[in-house]
């Protein structure tokens, strides 16, 4: 399962491939939806690693336009709550994830995204 | 008894050697494995036990996600990402602690870098580096560990497999007494399958898959460690205030030998800039 919070660390990696590799396009993604237990704590320790503007784009391609387009400085607890649902309860379960550097296709299979490079890709 | 542990000498290309000794034999057993590797060891658990809310780490060779759900009294207070390069064992470990909570998984080699740079508050490679067959390829990995986490407070966990079994261990290890060295093995999986004949009788076949590890003798995963950072242009040292500002480096935390491995904490410290 690719949620957005691990989107959101993923960049391309492909041989040669090292400025604007990141944040990969989702394409084709079915997406589940997953209850998860609502840890403020934990969004707000998380939230220093995440890359705001790349999270919101994701979270509207995949059709959620819940997030502000810049981030506020005061996170109440409906913004937190909106950003738990965000990054830990949505579930691209099939897909691609596409590089918009260099094109490279990373597929999602039963939720989990293949990250491996054939031999000539390996930087 | 099991079956013997036997010496092996790495006689091809190390990273086809891996796929035929290590990845393909992995696919085989992975649903064996997984149903005998459910208990975390004790320097493991606590290390995670450490760390504070809202952290996010890489499990690097992830295995069946054993570490995933950990840990265990504080429950999703951390996140961490497996990565490893068996689909089957990740088909496992994607439902790693048995609740119906969904863990993350990534498809990936740790050789490899498919992270932003340091975007990792924590990273554990666990009983897998021992898994790589050459000494060059040990010490990348341990340097992707240190890239992968943050230059300013990153802590790195890793594990392998020591030479110095435990005595509890049935394992009988071939070693050179001499030169103290690291040695390269096979590890013996025996897999049964039981199959039912004709005439109702259940037949047991079972089958042998040798798994290559490289075992560690004493001081070489420091050594490797020691290497690794220097090379990536990181002190190995405790911080001290009075350095350069925008000096790297990483401190030993603890060092030691667990119940037939060895181990090592890691702490990165960066100098502020003036
Ligand atoms: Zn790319």
């Amino acid at each position: 399962m690719v949620r957005l919070i691990t989107h959101n660390l993923l960049s391309c990696h492909a041989k040669g491939c090292t400025t604007n590799n990141f944040p990969l396009q989702f394409k084709d993604a079915e997406i589940e939806h997953r209850e998860a237990d609502f840890n403020p704590e934990f969004i707000r320790g998380l939230l220093p690693k995440i890359e705001w503007k790349a999270l919101v784009d994701t979270a509207k391609e995949l059709g959620d336009t819940s997030l502000p387009y810049e981030q506020p400085e005061m996170m109440d607890d409906e913004l937190l709550k909106t950003l738990h649902h965000v990054l830990l309860e949505m579930h691209v379960e099939e897909g691609q994830m596409i590089c918009p550097n260099c094109n490279h296709v990373y597929p999602i299979s039963n939720g989990i995204p293949n990250m491996l490079l054939a031999e000539h890709e390996i930087a | 008894m099991p079956p013997k542990v036997e010496a092996t000498v790495v006689d091809q290309d190390a990273q086809k050697y891996e796929q035929l000794h290590v990845h393909e034999v992995y696919e085989q057993i992975a649903g064996h494995f997984s149903s005998t590797r459910y208990k975390p060891w004790p320097i493991i658990a606590c290390f995670l036990a450490s760390l504070p809310t809202g952290w996010v780490g890489l499990d690097s060779g992830t295995g069946n996600g054993k570490y995933l759900p950990l840990p265990a009294d504080r429950p999703g207070c951390l996140m961490t990402i497996g990565m490893d390069r068996s689909q089957n064992l990740l088909n496992a470990a994607r439902t790693a602690g048995g609740t119906d909570v969904i863990r993350e998984v990534v498809r990936g080699d740790v050789l490899d870098n498919p992270w932003r740079r340091g975007i990792f508050d924590y990273c554990i490679s666990i009983a897998t580096i021992h898994h790589l067959a050459t000494h060059e390829r040990r010490k990348l990995a341990v340097q992707r560990t240190l890239q992968a986490v943050s230059p300013n407070h990153g802590r790195v966990l890793i594990y392998v497999w020591a030479i110095d079994q435990d005595e509890l261990s049935k394992r009988q290890i071939p070693k050179d007494n001499e030169t103290r060295a690291g040695q390269d093995v096979f590890v013996p999986w025996v897999l049964s399958t039981q199959k039912k004949s004709e005439a109702d009788s259940v037949q047991t076949q079972s089958q042998v898959y040798n798994r290559y590890y490289h075992m560690f003798a004493e001081g070489e995963l420091s050594a490797l460690v020691h290497e690794a950072a220097t090379e990536l242009g990181m002190l190995v040292d405790r911080e001290s205030s009075n350095g350069d500002p925008g000096t790297r480096g990483v401190e030993v935390v603890q060092d030691g030998w667990e119940r037939s491995n060895y181990y090592v904490e890691l702490r990165l410290w960066e100098n502020g800039q003036i």
